[in-house]
């Protein structure tokens, strides 16, 4: 396998709405960013992967219509498709292609226009003949996870709050996150609207339009084009059984972030990711869902979870910050939220972060989660 | 800032998907209501709903498990917003419960309703049973909801 490395990102300015741009147009903006960032041009691309859930927008083929806001024409172009993970997927994909030694230059390219179609719908074209009938979209489902979570770990609405606090006080150090409420307090998210017991408005992420790029060079172009290029160490991805009846006490056990975890801190020789990681951007598309992966992914003991937060050991000022960025929670284009999380791990690493960079950062995880439990993981370092 | 072109498209679309023997063997047996899990011979987990193989051993699966039409309620919410029924394309008023509920003889849970919609009537662990229609067409709705056995 050869080395790869990440040597550019660029994302849209992420909102409820971007009535001004078509799909095509979004894909360029964060395209010709990412580009920017790496100090390329586009005849210096040797493919592109695109990571986008059509069904939410009601349009078949993204990579046709999009491609050429992509630079896509004449070139190998693929597209991945899977739930909340679409975004972790491309990247990885596209660190498969680079590191397989096919390609020297990968871009990777995610959005999704939550405005432009109706998410329920894509939601719930589940299952014909088992649960299309009481489909009830992410939150319904993450609900369900979260009653039993509580249940097992003793975990309490106001530490859910607190992510849901720290989430959006990040998001206010980044100009790209879609939510910005820095003055937003735990008191506000426990008197939120309830929409699912027990989760409230303010414990779930928004449906947001935008779109996030990164570059994937090989060794020789990395070490060309850019001064700290973001090393990929280990990159891993896990797929579950199809039902969420299949999946015994799903947030509690999370089998495939545990794995997956597993398999990118043993291939990266980490074995204490608390003390290990310098940062770390996690897919957490609900507050308490965040705490189901510090214990996924280690950074403390099953049960522990609650005290993390309550100890402040994941705020910015803290031993491992998590998503500096702001998150899923202040932020999500689904197909680019995965992108986004490498994206930003990768600009901790290049110390391109601003105002939510974290000092010094030399090695950072990044998540993605997708459809009933699917998990991707990336380790990115200083140096390969 | 360019104003939006909105593209409006109404359309009725039916689809039809073959079932499979194992979905065909269990959408028969929900019309007489009864409940059948089908069962792996490697690592005995009696699944719901029924499929042609064990994700975990990667055989197929022939060997079928009665199953009750009541059991334990492992995880519950209630739904404040309205959601769209995927089969119907109506939407479900809301507050309605729905629960993951481990059938009698089930290995895996059952995503469905729950008739009871108050929050501080429900908990993990209480007992529920299947409330059927009368007229039943094999169909996961055959089942209109869970009922709590008080």
């Amino acid at each position: 396998m050869n080395r790869a490395a990440i040597i550019g990102t660029g994302q849209t300015r992420h909102a409820r709405r971007r009535d001004d741009l078509s799909q095509p147009e979004l894909v360029r903006e964060a395209c010709t960013a990412a580009l920017a960032d790496a100090g390329i041009g586009q005849k210096d691309i040797d493919a592109v992967v695109i990571a986008n859930m059509e069904l939410f927008e009601g349009r078949a083929l993204p990579e046709l219509w999009v491609g050429e806001g992509a630079f896509a024409t004449g070139k190998p172009c693929m597209k991945i498709a899977t739930g909340g993970t679409s975004g972790t997927s491309g990247c990885i994909a596209g660190f498969h292609q680079v590191a397989s030694g096919l390609f020297d230059i990968v871009l990777v390219v995610g959005f999704e226009k939550h405005s432009e179609g109706h998410t329920q719908t894509g939601m719930a074209l589940t299952d014909p003949f088992w649960d299309r009938t009481v489909a009830s979209g992410a939150l319904g489902n993450f609900a369900l996870s979260i009653s039993q979570y509580m249940v097992d770990r003793g975990v309490t609405e106001e530490q859910a709050a607190k992510v849901a606090v720290k989430a959006r006080r990040n998001a206010a150090r980044n100009p790209y996150a879609h939510l910005q409420m820095p003055d937003i307090t735990e008191q506000e998210v426990l008197d939120s609207k309830m929409l699912a017991h027990p989760v409230r408005m303010l414990d779930m992420c928004p449906q947001s339009d935008g779109a996030c790029a990164i570059v994937i060079a090989a060794e020789s172009k990395a070490k060309k084009y850019c001064d700290q290029p973001a090393w990929i160490r280990a990159t891993a991805t896990r797929h579950q059984q199809p039902y969420i009846g299949d999946i015994d006490h799903r947030l509690t056990s999370m089998e495939t972030l545990r794995s997956a975890a597993r398999s990118v801190y043993a291939a990266a020789g980490i074995r204490d990711p608390l003390k290990e990681l310098d940062v770390a951007e996690i897919y957490e598309p609900v507050s308490y869902a965040e705490l189901a992966w510090y214990e996924a992914l280690g950074f403390c003991e099953d049960g522990e979870a609650g005290r993390l937060i309550e100890d402040g050991v994941t705020e910015m000022d803290g031993e491992l910050p998590v998503n500096p960025s702001g998150g899923v929670l202040s932020t999500n284009p689904v197909g680019a939220s995965g992108v986004i999380r490498v994206a930003e791990a990768a600009s901790q690493i290049m110390g391109r972060a601003g105002e939510h960079q974290v000092q010094g950062a030399k090695t950072a995880l990044a998540t993605g989660y997708g459809v009933y439990a699917w998990a991707d993981a990336m380790i990115l370092g200083t140096a390969p | 800032m360019s104003e939006t072109v909105t593209v409006t498209i109404e359309m009725e679309q039916a689809w039809r998907y073959a079932s499979g023997t194992a979905m065909e063997r269990f959408s028969e047996g929900l019309k007489e209501r009864r409940i059948e899990a089908v069962s792996c011979r490697l690592c005995g987990r009696a699944y719901l709903p029924p499929r042609p193989y064990c994700g975990k051993c990667n055989i197929r699966m022939s060997s079928w498990t009665p199953v009750k039409d009541e059991g334990e309620l492992v995880a519950w919410t209630v739904m404040q917003l309205p959601m769209l029924d995927g089969r119907t394309g109506e939407m479900r008023e809301a507050p309605y419960g729905m629960g993951l509920i481990l059938l009698d003889g089930a290995d895996t849970t059952l995503n469905h309703y729950l008739a009871e919609s108050d929050p501080a009537k429900l908990a993990i662990g209480q007992r529920v049973r299947a409330v059927w229609c009368n007229e039943r067409r094999g169909a996961m709705d055959d089942i209109l909801h869970f009922e709590v056995i008080r």
